[in-house]
């Protein structure tokens, strides 16, 4: 192994791990506020991808525009999911199991609704077009703009949320409403409109993730669904509710998925077909021995709050 | 293109039993029990990789041949020797067969029974579903990179049903055809019968509220474990006939899309029915040739509009409408009539009861 690999390696974990935290929060977030573990939530990014890449394609090849507009379109796409399917089943009660069955099942319609629209209009395999540049350039640690873009992007957008949750009132409501959503409505939380925000604010994010991992890779109908588990693991990580420990998490993820496999590859000659079982192992280990994930670290009391 | 409608006709059928099983295994497990089994499509998996086993290993042996390895090199001859072995020994081919589902049951219920034990210590039932979801795909993950078990990504072929040593094309399908029914027939019975049983009656307890069995000393731990072992153990077998099926073994077939086709199953027919198993597996079996079919069609007649995906999106939909309008299924749970819902079924009418011994003691 060479030491450029290292670093590239420990490049690709960053680069990878700003994406999955800004995927991973949107899901914890939507875990902890609405209480429903959303598998649709890979479509939401899909959808993000393809609206950057027909803006992209189509209107203006400006990234700011194209990530600007990912935002609104996955978020009403998560606001319609909500209304159409998710509120009603919520209002009879539905278990778990059903909310996670109908959430794979809108998952479904919206990607092979998008693998539609590619075959019509022959949009596989796209990459959301930007010129590839190299910032920097130090041997080893080489530094794109597509880094420059996804990475401060993804720190941004999630310290704003961040900073949403903790300092403003809807964020106060969202985090009494993942407390405890009955006390929520006793003291008279606006319920509907909370959980309407959370579900606008989840999709744009995951849509902004999509355009960027657009940024990054390539835009298909699949794209989210095979980052979903990762993303998953992300959150397992956190604890399904800590958002710290998500954003730990997600980088734990990228590193696990790039550096340690690539130590593995090296050391141990496993192939790198073997790559995407790292995160759903993470998920196994981690729910069977500390289900909590990094949530409560350091705290007297377990169970992390958001 | 024409369609033979009698070779039509028993694929179909052969599609329905296997689906049948597998249905009837997870509305054992979730539609009963409750364990919400999103790892369907790695338990089903075990039987097709057994398969991949024993019949480039222990059929030789029982024919009394080398076992060659079936991949690299010696790929076409291995392909050759199990093929001739089929076709011209029969005890040989139809042994091994059974013998495969007899491995397959016990592997896959030794699996059912490790999953369901980790489940005791997950804080929120839903994990359990995810750590099989996860699980599932990593077994495949590990079965694609590795060569020794069905030639890693290449798949195996030549996993063949065990009637080829008949004449006629027609009647080696019709036998098979036959064995998947009385198969998927044997499954219906047994889970019925543990549907009516003492036994079904705890799962049910368990799936409504565990703790209060618990409570009334039932052993929960136990009862999950079991119902995983059985369930599992079913669809491992079914497994083998949806590998033998198709003949070719190859890990793109067990995703998690199989799992949600069963899951739409169990939820179409009825949760906790298991003639609703057997209704929605027969429905989804259906309209998935009729989508297929549709799709060639399309194709054959020059239409650029790619039919599979509608399939897709038909499926979530007739989720989505099941879970929100009619989540009982078509054929909804019966209501207890054994045991002592028999007994309350039987006692008279309150307003003969008072003054009337002699009618009390008749009934």
């Amino acid at each position: 192994m060479t030491f450029a690999q290292l670093v590239d390696s420990l490049v690709t974990t960053v680069q990878v791990g700003s994406l999955y935290a800004l995927m991973a929060v949107g899901l914890t977030l939507t875990m902890a506020v609405v209480k429903l573990p959303n598998f649709a939530h890979a479509e939401l990014i899909t959808f993000g991808a393809y609206a950057a890449l027909v803006v992209s394609l189509f209107v203006t090849p400006n990234p700011f525009i194209a990530i600007g507009l990912a935002f609104p379109a996955s978020a009403l796409l998560a606001w319609l999911a909500h209304r159409t399917v998710y509120r009603p089943l919520q209002r009879q009660r539905a278990s778990t199991y059903v909310l996670i069955l109908s959430s794979f099942a809108v998952g479904l319609i919206i990607r092979y609704t998008l693998f539609l629209f590619a075959d019509s209009f022959d949009l596989f395999d796209k990459r959301i077009q930007i010129p590839l540049a190299v910032l920097l350039d130090l041997g080893p640690l080489r530094i794109t703009n597509i880094f420059a873009w996804v990475v401060p992007s993804s720190i941004v957008l999630v310290a704003l949320l961040s900073v949403l949750l903790n300092f403003t009132s809807l964020g106060r409501q969202m985090r009494a409403l993942a407390d405890n959503e009955t006390m929520a409505r006793v003291i008279g939380l606006p319920v509907d409109r909370v959980v309407d925000l959370t579900w606008l604010l989840v999709g744009g994010m995951a849509g902004v993730a999509g355009a960027l991992w657009g940024f990054y890779t390539f835009v298909d109908p699949l794209v989210g669904w095979l980052i979903l588990l990762p993303v998953f693991a992300a959150a397992v990580l956190g604890g399904m509710r800590s958002f710290v420990g998500t954003i730990i998490g997600a980088y734990v993820v990228a590193f696990g998925e790039n550096t340690i496999m690539l130590l593995l590859n090296q050391w141990f000659g496993l192939d790198f077909s073997f790559k995407p079982a790292i995160p759903f192992l993470i998920i196994i280990l981690v729910l069977l021995i500390r289900p909590q994930g990094f949530a409560g670290l350091g705290r007297a009391t377990e169970g992390g709050k958001a | 293109m024409s369609i033979d409608p009698v070779a039509t006709l028993l694929s179909l059928l052969t599609t329905f039993g296997i689906a049948a099983m597998i249905a009837l295994s997870l509305n054992l497990e979730y539609g009963l029990g409750g364990v919400p089994n999103f790892g369907k499509a790695l338990f089903v998996s075990i039987g097709a990789y057994t398969a991949g086993v024993t019949y480039t290993r222990l059929m030789p042996l029982l024919a009394g041949q080398e076992a060659l390895t079936p991949c690299g090199a010696n790929l076409g001859q291995a392909l050759q020797v199990r093929t001739e072995i089929i076709r011209t020994l029969p005890v040989v081919g139809l042994t091994n067969f059974f013998v495969t589902l007899l491995i397959a049951a016990a592997i896959g219920g030794l699996i059912g029974y490790l999953a369901a034990y980790p489940a005791l210590r997950l804080k929120d039932e839903w994990f359990l579903g995810l750590v099989l979801l996860a699980s599932s795909e990593v077994v495949r993950i590990v079965v694609r990179g590795t060569e020794p078990i069905i030639c890693a990504h290449n798949g195996l072929s030549g996993i063949s049903q065990p009637f080829l040593w008949l004449p006629t094309p027609f009647l080696r399908t019709a036998a098979f055809t036959g064995l998947t029914l009385v198969a998927a027939a044997l499954c219906y019975w047994f889970a019925q019968r543990i549907a009516r049983s003492p036994y079904g009656r705890m799962l049910k307890a368990m799936r409504e509220n565990s703790d209060v069995a618990t409570g009334l000393g039932k052993p929960m731990a136990r009862t999950r474990a079991s119902v995983m072992i059985v369930g599992s153990a079913m669809a491992a077998m079914a497994g083998v006939f949806f590998v033998t099926n198709v003949g070719f073994a190859s890990t793109n077939d067990y995703v998690v899309g199989l799992t949600l086709d069963i899951w739409v199953m169990i939820v179409l027919g009825g949760l906790g029915n298991m003639r609703g198993a057997l209704l929605g597996a027969a429905i989804i079996t259906l309209l998935d040739r009729v989508t297929a079919i549709t799709a060639i069609q399309l194709d054959m007649l020059g239409s650029q509009f790619e039919f599979n995906y509608v399939r897709y999106i038909l499926f979530a939909l007739i989720l989505l409408v099941m879970l929100r309008y009619r989540r009982q299924g078509l054929l909804p749970e019966p209501l207890d009539t054994t045991g002592a819902g028999k007994l309350l079924a039987r006692r008279p009418p309150p307003s003969s009861a008072p003054g009337e011994p002699g009618k009390r003691a008749a009934a």
